[in-house]
């Protein structure tokens, strides 16, 4: 906590209140959020993605909605419908849950492909069109997705080109002893009405000095050899694109950010390494999991970080 | 500036195939411009106009160039330009040089590049080889075949400057001990100077000819080349006075020429390699001392007075000149003995004599008149000598090598009494006619004169500038030398108006080699002597010492192994990879240390969370932090002050 920027801290602190012994994974939320990117989750229900989500929320006093994905859901539940107004003898646009500031969109992979794109588009281009009219997203625009484990029935996976567009992917996991105990003695109140920490113009100053953090020619070093690995060691299906190279810079520029700094290190790339690529990389032999992924690629980097 | 620093050192430069021939070409070019003529520099001059212009040429245009420079080549050669003159081999090789350049820079105005232009900076390599032989050169040469070698990498690996330059000094470093084990042992081909054909450039000129003019055709040679290298055996050289070096012997005066002994009567000697024992009464103070003589295409080989034992192959007369079968075509190393301490002449032919005694009045009719008086006034042989000696230092001659005022057709006559201004040969003919003239038989002993100044330890130099003649008169029976050379009363250096005036010191052509230069000359010779010329005798020499000399063959063995190692050391020093990222390499000392305490930086572990670890483990863990901070500002945030000060406080780290 202490290496922490001071602009950050009151926000997390309030988090960790709601989601106790997760800072790392409240941090990483942070970072892709300041990095103006979007977060899939992938988790068993039940660990706290919903309080991660509206603790958020409402600590950047943000618009949240949520959406439950379902597999008979259609485009038009999420982006919204132009309806007939017989009154006023016009088509009326009525807008979608999507228009919030913070969506969380829950178990996104039981929708059906057409759905799941529909989402997926809106969140890379900032705006929704429909019969030829755009209508742009809030900004911020952040969206917390959140998937179930391939292994389960009923769901659609989600297809590579698409994952690529959430900017990180982790899972929140269980929580620890102490904090379970305390969850399970019921200490443990959410309050609805929360103190809100950043205004908006704050969040946007932080936003745009996230893409001002500097990387050296070191670091730019570092991230190629990692690019040019994931695409040339022959170990992954298929390497890093560019909107991945661009996603690990992002996040490293956050993360650097985060911790108080202009120039980013080699070190805040290591800590985002695997959320950034698990979702975008699988191995051509074995499983696939973070841990394999951060280890082969550091393995790979040991003399140059 | 800090920024075109940055940009030098971390970016690596990629030449284009073009700009690589450029600069290939612009190096082996480089010595020849001393030897192209003015025509053709007109011309190169030229061509750098149109390509700085930068235009393409239309093919007229390049037909008009090509004609431009045929004429530049044809105003270059005037005069040598016949079949004559092509049969020279330096003109012919000129002739070629001016054709490759002609062809060369045509080729590049068209900007395309071919095979024949890649393969022409080597054949102008070559032939710039042919004009220059000098150690200077062969350093440059050196310098050369590595830039060749640096281009052909940087084409072929199609890397940048930085990592071409690197291989090439990797494989010219590797390259090196074998050139020098083959330079050392190869063997070499011991044959006689070859001309491939071609007549020599000219007559030779050494500084010692044979016979001896006393007019405009007389010898200045003020050349420093070498003719001798000379080592004593036992380490001391003779005094100055003693360093006189017999050639040729000469009798007979024809005109303005003096020559030896006619064949015919030659033949009535006897030569043999040793002198005989009644040649001489005694001879003491025996010599024995090594030479090196270079090519002087001349049958006499040069010993010191008087010499006792030549070489195999070189003969004694009654003279004591000394010849050798076939003449002096290569380089020639010999040893002799001569005995310093000597009285010859005993036995002497009847017939020499009256040829030592031949003298024409007319030719010199003065010095005729004032040998009459001398005669006249002295009865003695002896007293008549001191008498010619006395009058030559009468007369206050000036030795300059470059005398004024000579009539062609009575020398002996302008100089005693006109001019009385000569060099060795002017007063050794006076003297010997004048010694004629009053009775004494005399002859003249032309040979090269060494001097102690141009010597260190026991190597003595003598260069063409050394060439002298000298008197010898036979009195009491026996021949006694003297140099009448000696008796001037000053010398005038070359043509410059210094007189100097040193009666004490002998008066000499050469100039007094003061002693950084006498050393830079010895070390260039030996240079010159064990890496240009080393030859077939310098390999045998070598050899031979390596098998008779254990202390030497270890020394030699272990300087040879010395090298190799020096080579292997420089070679892995290129061969680590270059520093690319500043911090690193200030941390990577750290880091060795770190090691050393068992903190061995993990495959996933960054330097940082290495240095965060170590910290972690230390009491007072401020100054590993501080290091950290600093590694960090040094190598993501650009900061050259923290990479500064990171070094200094690792240096604080014991």
């Amino acid at each position: 906590m202490q290496d922490i920027a001071n602009e950050f801290k009151p926000l997390i602190e309030q988090i960790s209140k709601d989601l106790k012994g997760k800072e790392e994974i409240i941090k990483k939320t942070v970072a892709t959020f300041f990095a103006g990117g979007h977060l899939l989750l992938e988790d068993i229900p039940g660990v706290g993605k919903t309080t991660l989500a509206k603790s958020f929320a409402s600590s950047l006093g943000l618009e949240f909605s949520r959406v439950q994905f379902t597999a008979d859901m259609l485009p038009s539940d999420i982006i919204g419908v132009n309806y007939f107004d017989v009154n006023e003898a016009k088509f009326i646009f009525k807008k979608g849950p999507i228009f919030t500031q913070f969506l969380l969109a829950d178990e996104i992979n039981r929708s059906m492909p057409k759905t799941q794109s529909a989402l997926l588009e809106a969140m890379e281009e900032g705006k929704v069109t429909i019969d030829g009219i755009s209508y742009p997203l809030p900004k911020p625009f952040f969206v917390m997705a959140t998937q179930n484990p391939y292994e389960e029935k009923g769901t659609f996976a989600l297809p590579h080109s698409q994952l690529d567009r959430f900017l990180c992917s982790f899972s929140i996991g269980y929580p620890n002893r102490e904090s379970e105990r305390e969850i399970l003695k019921g200490l443990i109140e959410e309050k609805e009405n929360k103190k809100v920490v950043m205004s908006l113009e704050q969040i946007e100053d932080i936003m745009q000095s996230v893409k001002e953090v500097k990387l050296s020619d070191s670091m730019l070093d570092i991230l190629q050899e990692v690019i040019s690995f994931t695409r040339e060691s022959g170990i992954f299906r298929y390497g890093l694109s560019t909107r991945g190279a661009l996603a690990l810079a992002a996040m490293t520029r956050s993360w650097a950010r985060l911790h108080g700094r202009d120039y980013a290190i080699a070190d805040d790339m290591l800590s985002i390494l695997a959320d950034v690529c698990y979702h975008r990389l699988s191995f051509l032999e074995g499983e696939t999991t973070p841990k394999r992924i951060y280890d082969e690629i550091t393995s790979h980097i040991s003399l140059q970080i | 500036m800090k920024k075109f620093f940055k940009h030098w050192l971390f970016t690596d430069k990629k030449l284009s195939p073009q700009q690589l021939l450029d600069i290939g070409y612009l190096v082996v070019s480089l010595p020849l411009i001393a030897v192209i003529k003015l025509p053709m520099i007109i011309y190169l001059l030229f061509f750098f106009i149109l390509i700085f212009r930068d235009k393409k040429l239309s093919n007229i245009a390049l037909v008009g160039v090509a004609l431009f420079g045929l004429f530049m080549i044809i105003l270059s050669l005037f005069g040598e330009l016949n079949l004559a003159g092509l049969s020279r081999l330096k003109i012919f090789v000129e002739a070629i040089l001016y054709l490759l350049i002609l062809a060369v820079t045509l080729q590049r105005l068209t900007k395309n590049i071919n095979f024949y232009q890649i393969i022409s900076p080597i054949l102008i390599l070559a032939i710039s080889l042919f004009f220059f032989d000098s150690i200077a050169m062969l350093l440059y040469v050196v310098f050369e075949i590595f830039i060749l070698l640096w281009l052909i990498l940087a084409f072929t690996m199609g890397a940048g400057f930085k990592e071409s330059l690197n291989m090439a000094i990797r494989m010219y470093l590797l390259s090196l001990p074998w050139v020098i084990v083959l330079f050392i042992f190869f063997p070499r081909i011991s044959f006689e100077h070859a001309s491939y054909g071609f007549r020599g450039d000219g007559i030779f000129r050494a500084g010692h000819d044979g016979t001896m003019f006393t007019d405009d055709r007389a010898m200045r040679v003020l050349s420093k080349r070498v003719v001798m290298e000379v080592s004593f055996k036992d380490k001391q050289i003779p005094p100055s006075n003693r360093l006189y070096f017999r050639g040729s012997v000469l009798y007979q005066k024809r005109g303005n020429r003096w020559l030896p002994l006619p064949v015919y009567l030659k033949r009535a000697f006897s030569p043999s390699q040793i002198a005989p024992k009644d040649s001489y009464d005694y001879a003491k103070d025996k010599i024995e001392y090594n030479v090196v003589l270079y090519p002087t295409y001349k049958r006499w080989i040069y010993m010191l007075d008087l010499p006792i034992k030549a070489p195999i192959g070189g003969y004694i007369d009654a003279d004591f000149s000394v010849t050798y079968k076939g003449g002096v075509r290569d380089k020639l190393s010999y040893n002799a003995t001569s005995a310093l301490n000597y009285r010859y002449g005993k036995v002497i032919r009847r017939v020499i004599l009256g040829e030592a005694l031949k003298a024409n009045k007319n030719l010199a009719p003065k010095t005729y008149q004032k040998a009459k008086e001398i005669k006249k006034k002295f009865k003695n042989p002896k007293d008549r000598l001191k008498a010619i000696i006395e009058f030559f230092k009468s007369q206050k001659l000036v030795y300059s090598t470059s005398p004024k005022g000579l009539d062609k057709k009575r020398v002996t006559d302008s100089f005693l009494f006109k001019s009385k201004q000569g060099y060795c040969v002017h007063f050794a003919d006076a003297f010997t006619l004048m010694s004629r003239f009053v009775g004494i038989p005399a002859r003249i002993v032309t040979g090269y004169r060494g001097f102690s100044q141009n010597s260190i330890k026991n190597y003595l130099l003598i260069r063409e500038m050394d060439a002298h003649a000298w008197v010898e008169v036979y009195i009491d029976k026996s021949w006694l030398r003297i140099d009448p050379s000696l008796l001037a009363s000053s010398s005038i250096q070359d043509s410059s108006v210094q007189i100097v005036n040193n009666k004490k010191e002998p008066l000499i052509q050469t100039q007094n080699t003061n002693r950084a230069t006498l050393y830079y000359l010895y070390i260039k010779y030996t240079i010159e002597s064990w890496i240009l010329n080393y030859s077939h005798y310098r390999q045998m020499t070598l050899l031979n010492r390596f098998k008779s000399d254990t202390k030497f063959a270890l020394i030699f063995v272990l300087s040879l192994i010395g090298i190799v190692v020096l080579i292997i050391l420089l070679y892995i020093y290129f061969t680590k990879t270059p520093c690319k990222d500043i911090g690193v390499c200030e941390i990577s000392p750290l880091l060795k240390k770190l090691a050393k305490r068992g903190f061995v930086k993990g495959e996933q572990e960054s330097i940082s969370a290495l240095l965060k670890r170590y910290a972690s483990s230390l009491d007072d863990d401020s100054i590993i932090r501080q290091i950290d901070e600093l590694y960090i500002r040094c190598r993501y945030d650009d900061d050259i002050k923290a990479c500064k000060q990171l070094r200094e406080k690792i240096k604080e780290i014991k």
